[in-house]
């Protein structure tokens, strides 16, 4: 049985190693790009330093749904950001560059995500780097890259302004409405895991050759690699892609509908059986014999798709979404409620598998984070602990990585090479905070 | 001597146009990818094999459906659009595994594979008898990878239900609450756009690829550790709903339930698409200063009190989002998309908080993207010379590395297309071999 592998497979994580156990990586990211990447490779087991200019470090700190913070935390800074080691380093300072190239001397991956050239202007990017550690794998992640017209001009970007210039947003709206940004941040948060496909297959190298190299990631050119028809269809017709609203255009039916009691449902049924199963559904088997739908490139073709869309549309309007999941368990066709977020948080199935993880944390408590969507058997990726305020483990790291004594570190805050949080939301530790735990180090 | 600029020491080493000089990160890993009607399946090998693993893709003798899966039915010789994108570099053998026979020889294959991908309903598998627990006897270094909708074990995972792209998308919370709000007073009869809206692209398929992509190169590097494989299991639901940010956060904290807020961004100001004459653009602006320049720079500095700001949160809220937005868009429609672009990189240089500037971006169709010069300059839509399909334009150099750069050798096969080449060099088959298992419909 294929369970065999995965019994108790949420129960016993904790008794298998991590796959990047031992592999360290230095972070030099604000917002979601680029955090997001170390935080993958920290599930996975990577020890991640993320290092952010004092005090107020990361810039997603500030950011909250309709301005709500977790226990003063940002709401947001939570998912990118778990089992990370958090440094208060002002790269600004020749003493905070020297710091880094220590901690680069004894990394593997650094990753990055602020404008061109910036790494190098303050002697840690990658020609300084790969001077020393020649095995180094380094990634740069910004909207355009760091060559081109884009690039020369500096331009500043965002995940919305990379939904923007890809056509992604213009194709994921309704025909004759505007342009839509997606809720998500799709273009920092899938941006930063392609970059980790990068990443690991340059890990994979160096385990094989033990050379290092440099990988530089553009949000738009990532998103745009997930278009796939769009640019052949453009090409080959010579017209541009147009939006289609909750219509899926490869494949049909399959779109979302409004039922009954006004909730919506999606459903798919493209191939024979499917399609047949829902004619039967709907109690029209005739709609199965029908030319105009025989096979599925014929249902796909405009005018086909747009008839029995309209067909199943009626039909769904007279039904609960609960009937027409029913329906469409039993004549095997796919079918679902449009689920919210409390619906998702509430799923048996997911707490069950464990991907909705319950993290215990000594500074924010009990809350239930996403784990690592891939579960593996022999070494499973997990979260241990969550968000902490700028230059909480300054101590850990200097002391036990870096092997400093008391004076040096004195001095390293002397100098404002180290430093930690500003007393501000978002920054500083929760208000119940007993100014010891969570910190490793340091706590008298 | 003068250092060289940066960005030209990259390029001279980074850029796709000599990726065929240098070598490729997985060429000696060989990956089975048996997805059927999962797109999800062909990204991740697609994503393999431009590193260069080759890439044995299996599909039943007439074909895998997701082949016909190709927007309104168009076929470019033969071939669906999708499918076109996504044959990249791989062998395209056919294997029946209906057939006892088929599944011999796919244990034979997998006894010589690094990675087999599966995307089949969970336990059919193990009811052909080639499973994880029979292949890893076969090989206990496979690398055994399953993208399903709702994953390999827990509740759900015994449903029958077919995962499309659409299906993820619904149940990921993804597409509940995005999409256009519902004006005050209006119904859903009168404003038919304004409901749950889902990514138009295969953005749940891809996503769940792409995981497992980077599931699958962990377990090879802890492979070249231990020499021990692994079962890895995806669910496409679960690795669509975990790029959303703060959602789940919010409503375990507050107890609210995160509900449509059209083109503004609940996460914070400044952060939306605002209309402009002739279409619209992104305005970005995270950071006070940021939100400041952009007041500013429309001349709004004093009108609009900017120097007396304090704290974006400020503005965050439900309320000021909605009072704010109608002020930045009246000034927005004066201008057109360009104007507005130009204003922001001019006030980057000469305004009186530059180097302070939003971010200004166009919001293009995909039509002008594939037209820009910047990514026809940057190689991502460089048409590939193909040899059966000719030069066709696929989205491609997504990233660009010194060492290990991606390439696309070619873009698709017709089915079945490498069944003499690939049968010869892993199995021995030749083609009195073949032509008896042809007609005994097993490949």
């Amino acid at each position: 049985m294929a369970e065999y592998s995965w019994e108790s497979y949420k129960e016993t994580k904790f008794s298998k190693p991590l796959p990047l156990k031992g592999i360290r990586v230095l972070e030099v990211c604000t917002l979601v790009l680029g955090p997001s990447g170390p935080g993958f490779l920290a599930r996975l087991g990577a020890e991640v330093i993320k290092c952010e200019v004092p005090p107020m470090g990361d810039t997603l700190r500030s950011m909250a749904p309709f301005s709500y913070f977790f226990k003063d935390q940002s709401t947001s800074l939570i998912r990118p950001n778990p089992n990370k080691y958090w440094v208060g380093l002002d790269l600004h300072k020749p003493e905070g560059q020297q710091l880094f190239l220590e901690l680069a001397a004894k990394a593997d991956i650094i990753e990055e995500n602020l404008r061109p050239g910036v790494m190098e202007r303050w002697n840690v990017g990658y020609r300084q780097i790969s001077a020393i550690n020649p095995g180094i794998i380094y990634i740069s992640k910004t909207g355009f890259g760091q060559w081109g017209q884009y690039a020369e001009e500096n331009r500043p970007s965002n995940d919305g302004a990379a939904q923007g210039m890809s056509g992604y947003a213009w194709i994921s709206r309704f025909p004759g409405r505007p342009p839509l940004k997606n809720r998500l941040y799709v273009c920092d948060s899938y941006g930063a895991l392609l970059g980790e496909v990068a990443v690991l297959a340059a890990l994979y190298y160096r385990d094989r050759t033990g050379k290092g190299q440099y990988i530089e990631l553009s949000q738009s050119e990532a998103i745009m690699r997930t278009m796939s028809w769009v640019w052949p269809y453009q090409q080959i017709t010579g017209q541009g892609a147009e939006p289609a609203g909750n219509r899926d255009v490869s494949i049909c039916p399959a779109d979302t509908f409004r039922c009954a009691d006004d909730t919506f449902v999606a459903i798919a049924a493209p191939d024979e059986e499917e399609f047949r199963g829902l004619c039967l559904a709907m109690g029209r088997p005739e709609l199965a014999e029908d030319p105009r739908f025989a096979d599925h490139l014929t249902r796909l073709q405009e005018e086909n798709a747009l008839e029995i869309l309209q067909i199943i549309a009626e039909w769904a309007r007279t039904r609960t979404a609960e009937e027409i999941e029913r329906l469409a368990e039993e004549y095997g066709f796919a079918a679902s409620r449009v689920y919210s977020i409390k619906d998702v948080v509430e799923s048996e199935h997911s707490r069950a598998r464990g991907f909705l993880a319950e993290v215990d944390d000594p500074l924010l408590g009990e809350f239930l984070d996403y784990e690592f969507p891939v579960m593996m058997s022999r070494t499973s990726p997990r979260v241990r602990w969550s968000v902490r305020p700028v230059g909480f483990d300054n101590e850990y790291v200097m002391k036990y990585i870096l092997g400093k004594s008391e004076d040096e570190i004195r001095q390293l805050y002397q100098c404002g090479a180290l430093g930690k949080w500003a007393q501000v939301r978002g920054r500083r530790p929760p208000p119940d905070w007993d100014g010891k735990a969570g910190l490793i180090l340091s706590r008298e | 001597m003068e250092k060289q600029r940066w960005q030209d020491w990259i390029r001279e080493r980074d850029d796709p146009r000599i990726a065929s000089t240098k070598p490729e990160a997985l060429d000696d890993i060989t990956v089975l990818d048996l997805s059927y009607k999962s797109f999800a399946g062909c990204y991740c090998s697609s994503l393999l094999a431009e590193f260069g693993a080759e890439v044995l893709r299996a599909e039943p003798p007439g074909g895998d459906f997701i082949r016909k899966c190709t927007p309104y039915g168009i076929l470019y010789r033969g071939e669906g659009l999708n499918y076109l994108s996504e044959g990249r570099n791989k062998f395209h053998i056919t294997l029946n595994l209906e057939k006892p026979e088929a599944r011999d020889i796919l244990k034979s294959l997998v006894a010589q594979s690094d990675v087999l991908i599966e995307t089949f309903r969970p336990g059919l598998m193990d009811e052909w008898g080639i499973g994880y627990e029979r292949l890893k006897e076969i090989n206990p270094r496979l690398i055994y990878a399953s993208i399903t909708l709702f994953g390999q074990f827990g509740p759900r995972s015994h449903s029958r239900m077919p995962g499309y792209d659409n299906i993820i998308q619904a149940i990921s919370g993804n597409q509940y609450d995005n999409g256009e709000m519902l004006p005050e007073g209006k119904t859903y009869d009168e404003c038919p756009w304004a409901v749950p809206t889902k990514a138009g692209p295969w953005i749940g398929w891809v996503v769940a690829g792409t995981y497992m992509a980077v599931g699958i190169l962990a377990a090879l590097h802890w492979r070249e550790l231990t020499r021990e494989g692994q079962a890895l299991d995806v669910s496409a639901v679960e690795a669509y709903t975990s790029l959303e940010d703060w959602a789940a956060v919010w409503y375990q904290g507050a107890g609210v339930v995160s509900e449509r807020f059209g083109n503004l961004n609940i996460g914070g100001w400044l952060y939306c698409f605002a209309p402009t004459r002739d279409g619209a653009v992104f305005l970005g602006g995270l950071r006070l200063e940021m939100w400041q320049a952009f007041a500013d720079m429309l001349g709004k500095w004093d009108e609009w009190g900017a120097a007396d700001w304090r704290d974006l949160a400020d503005f965050s809220t439900r309320e000021e989002q909605l009072k704010w937005a109608e002020r930045v868009f009246a000034e927005t429609s004066k201008y057109t998309s360009e104007e507005l672009v130009r204003m922001a990189v001019e006030y980057g240089q000469k305004g009186r908080l530059a180097p302070i500037t939003p971010v200004v971006a166009p919001v293009c169709s995909p039509e002008e993207t594939m037209r820009e010069p910047n990514w026809l300059d940057r190689g991502i839509f460089t048409p590939v010379q193909d040899p059966v399909y000719g030069e066709v334009i696929v989205a491609q150099a997504q990233y660009k590395l010194s060492e290990t750069p991606i390439r696309t050798k070619w873009v698709c096969r017709p089915v079945g297309y490498d069944n003499e080449y690939i049968y010869l060099k892993y199995l021995g088959f030749g083609p009195r071999k073949l032509k008896k298992l042809k007609e005994a419909g097993v490949i």
